[in-house]
């Protein structure tokens, strides 16, 4: 693995550390490129499903306009599950950019932090002893399985020392199994625990609606606060501990501040639309070609490239098989595979 | 080659005390497997002396007591034995292969390839005894796939065990997607075949599974001089003569058969590989042929108490015996990784 350490660090050298002019100029028609691009996805978002609505309706039925059933469909459904798509998929972008910095690792996401498996075992455990039936009452319950699991992965993570790759990808992955077994048992006990869960467990955006969101968007809001705010001091962390000591930085209040983060943002995206994977990984590593390793772009880059990924899966998601569809985390699982398998062959020379 | 090398330089009276201490690793084994077996074959719903159930195993005795004894309690108890020597020697294999003490069939995707085949045979209908068939060819699979993958002029340790962790991800997505499909019934079959489950065993699928294991395990012992010869590093196996990739991708393919008969028999188990490696390493000291063996009777023993906790001490009915072995297995691996990360160099952060 040190050559891609080394790789990373020669990026951030390039991309400036702390106290090098901040070249962001450069860099805003990508940033306007991909905001566009946000901005197509979601207006396809808002017209494309079972029943397909053209863009002029859509835009009448924003603006108060139209009537209709077609008008119905835009704003009672696709409207809400936009606007949470938009805000998860920016909630896991910036998770695992983040993530990705403070583990100096490009292998770590929320998912392999095993967030999303806290998450579910909380809520079919809830949904188990509590009979809970309605997504807006498990927000909560897997906001706080979340936390529980990312701070257990964080500190086992610490504790590993140094960078590892391959270690905490497997150390994560195990504790996830063990999560992911109990979630089984748990719902083997009742049939009603299993017909609940596994319609969450998939993770899907449909079939939500903005009650879900509001509680959580004060963290999420917060975290993508701290994010930005500790983003900076990510560039001297990507240097090494010593290093980063060495130029002032308070390596492990960064890291703690960081971790608080991941845990907001994942743990928000999680409790409003299930476990989605792979969305944390991809984003970081799209944005990084275009705009280099300074996590001051970085981090704002997968604010973008998050949702865009994540409404891409979504409204892929509705195409494959109408007029049914197909649950975003399926999709975003079936697409992030070869990504990740991808990722391995150029990680691992 | 190498046991040569390692017993020219360790002296006589050590090489015997390590053979006594092995020599009593296996006797307690063998005896604690007989004690086991028959707890497994006497308790039940209708209890008897051990006597009688070995009488009644072999046909002699009251009708009933044969009826239930071969019928019902032999077959479970011979699958959990199969199927658990197999994944301890698989694991032992991998974790040598890949000089890495976390790798084992959970996270290098056999186990996914498994639940897939068995998932998708429920999911055609297909009658029960095509479905550990089915867990057996896509546990290959998911072999191939890797190899696939991860082939790039040789086999690299570090790209192999990402590669499976992207196969293990892609595969589990697939089988979330036929459960989530399912209806509810299909939905608890299929999550129950996922977890591990030696319940309703027959004794075709233990001649078979166990016929086939027999072989398996003979080609790995005959394998195992180029297991040793790899230990010694790839430079060195290669000065030796050894094709590295080609040995390399023989013990791979020997292994992933030995964990694929036990998913076929038991479902993915998981923990049973990654711990027992452990625990033979920590009884009998550095790794021989005889150590291997012993790899598949600890395997053996665990899977069997696992599976007697599941039937006989647990309060509620009908659990799978993966969940238990990944509770037992859970704090173990914690302990692993702490032990392991404390030699690493920790920054005064």
């Amino acid at each position: 693995m040190p050559n891609l350490s080394s790789r990373l660090v020669t990026a951030t050298r390039r991309g400036a550390p702390t106290g090098v002019p901040f070249r962001a100029l450069r860099h805003i028609p990508i940033l306007l490129t991909g905001i566009g691009a946000l901005a197509l996805i979601s207006a396809l978002s808002l017209a494309l499903g079972a029943r397909s609505v053209p863009l002029s309706t859509v835009a009448d039925a924003l603006f108060g306009d139209a009537g209709g059933r077609d008008a119905l469909v835009v704003t009672g459904l696709r409207l809400p599950r936009t606007v949470i798509g938009l805000a998860v998929g920016a909630a896991l972008g910036v998770a695992g950019a983040v993530a990705q910095g403070i583990t100096r690792n490009p292998l770590a996401s929320p998912t392999t932090l095993g967030i999303n498996a806290g998450a579910g075992f909380a809520v079919v455990v809830a949904i188990f002893a509590l009979k809970l039936n309605d997504p807006v009452e498990y927000v909560w319950f897997a906001f706080a399985g979340a936390a529980g699991a990312a701070l257990l992965a964080q500190s086992l993570a610490r504790r590993a020392g140094d960078i590892d790759p391959v270690r905490l990808a497997l150390g994560g992955t195990v504790l996830q199994l063990v999560l992911l077994s109990w979630t089984s048992a748990v719902m083997l006990l009742n049939q009603r625990t299993l017909d609940e869960a596994r319609f969450w467990l998939a993770g899907s955006l449909s079939g939500r609606t903005l009650a879900t969101l509001w509680p959580v968007l004060p963290w999420l809001l917060l975290g993508l606060v701290v994010a930005l705010a500790v983003s900076p001091a990510l560039n001297a962390l990507a240097l090494g501990d010593d290093s980063a000591q060495a130029l002032g930085v308070p390596v492990a209040r960064i890291r703690l501040a960081g971790g608080i983060a991941v845990v907001l943002l994942a743990g928000s995206a999680v409790a409003v639309a299930g476990p989605i994977a792979f969305i944390g990984l991809a984003a970081p590593h799209l944005v990084r070609p275009l705009l280099g390793g300074d996590h001051r772009l970085l981090v704002p880059g997968c604010l973008i490239a998050g949702p865009l990924l994540l409404l891409s899966a979504d409204v892929l998601g509705r195409l494959v098989i109408r007029p049914s569809e197909l649950e975003v985390g399926i999709v975003t699982a079936f697409l992030g595979a070869p990504l990740l398998a991808l990722l391995a062959r150029k990680v691992a020379r | 080659m190498t046991s040569a090398a390692l017993f020219a330089r360790t002296t006589s009276s050590a090489r015997i005390r390590l053979r006594r201490r092995v020599l009593l690793c296996a006797s307690c084994g063998l005896v604690a497997l007989f004690a086991l077996l028959s707890v497994a074959l006497t308790t039940g719903e209708m209890g008897m002396p051990a006597g009688t159930a070995l009488r009644a195993l072999v046909g002699l005795g009251d009708p009933g007591d044969v009826l239930v004894v071969q019928q019902f309690r032999a077959p479970r108890a011979f699958a959990a034995i199969v199927a658990g020597a197999g994944l301890g020697v698989a694991g032992c294999v991998l974790q040598r292969l890949f000089r890495n003490p976390l790798a084992s069939p959970d996270v290098m995707g056999v186990t996914g390839g498994a639940s897939l085949g068995a998932v998708s045979l429920i999911a055609a209908g297909a009658s029960q005894t095509l479905i550990p068939v089915g867990a057996l060819a896509g546990g290959l699979l998911s072999a191939l796939l890797l190899g696939v993958f991860a082939w790039r002029s040789g086999v690299a340790v570090t790209r192999l065990v990402l590669t499976g962790l992207a196969v293990q991800a892609g595969l589990a997505a697939a089988v979330n997607l036929l459960i989530v499909r399912f209806p509810a019934e299909l939905a608890g079959s299929a999550l129950q075949w996922t977890t591990g489950s030696v319940y309703g065993r027959t004794w075709t699928e233990v001649w078979g599974a166990g016929g086939a294991m027999v072989a398996a395990l003979a080609v790995t012992l005959v394998l195992h001089r180029r297991l040793a010869v790899l230990d010694l590093g790839d430079d060195s196996a290669g000065a030796l003569g050894l094709s590295t990739s080609a040995a390399r991708l023989q013990l791979l393919f020997v292994a992933v058969v030995l964990a694929s008969l036990a998913a076929a028999l038991a479902g993915p188990v998981t923990f049973v590989a990654l711990a027992v490696p452990h625990i033979v390493r920590f009884l009998t000291g550095p790794p021989t042929a005889v150590s291997l063996a012993l790899a598949g009777l600890t395997g053996a023993v665990l899977l069997l108490a696992s599976d007697l906790v599941v039937q006989h001490l647990l309060p509620v009915e009908g659990l799978p015996v993966g969940a238990v072995t990944a509770t037992l297995g859970a704090p173990w691996l914690l302990v692993l990784m702490f032990r392991q990360s404390k030699p690493v160099h920790r920054s005064h952060a």
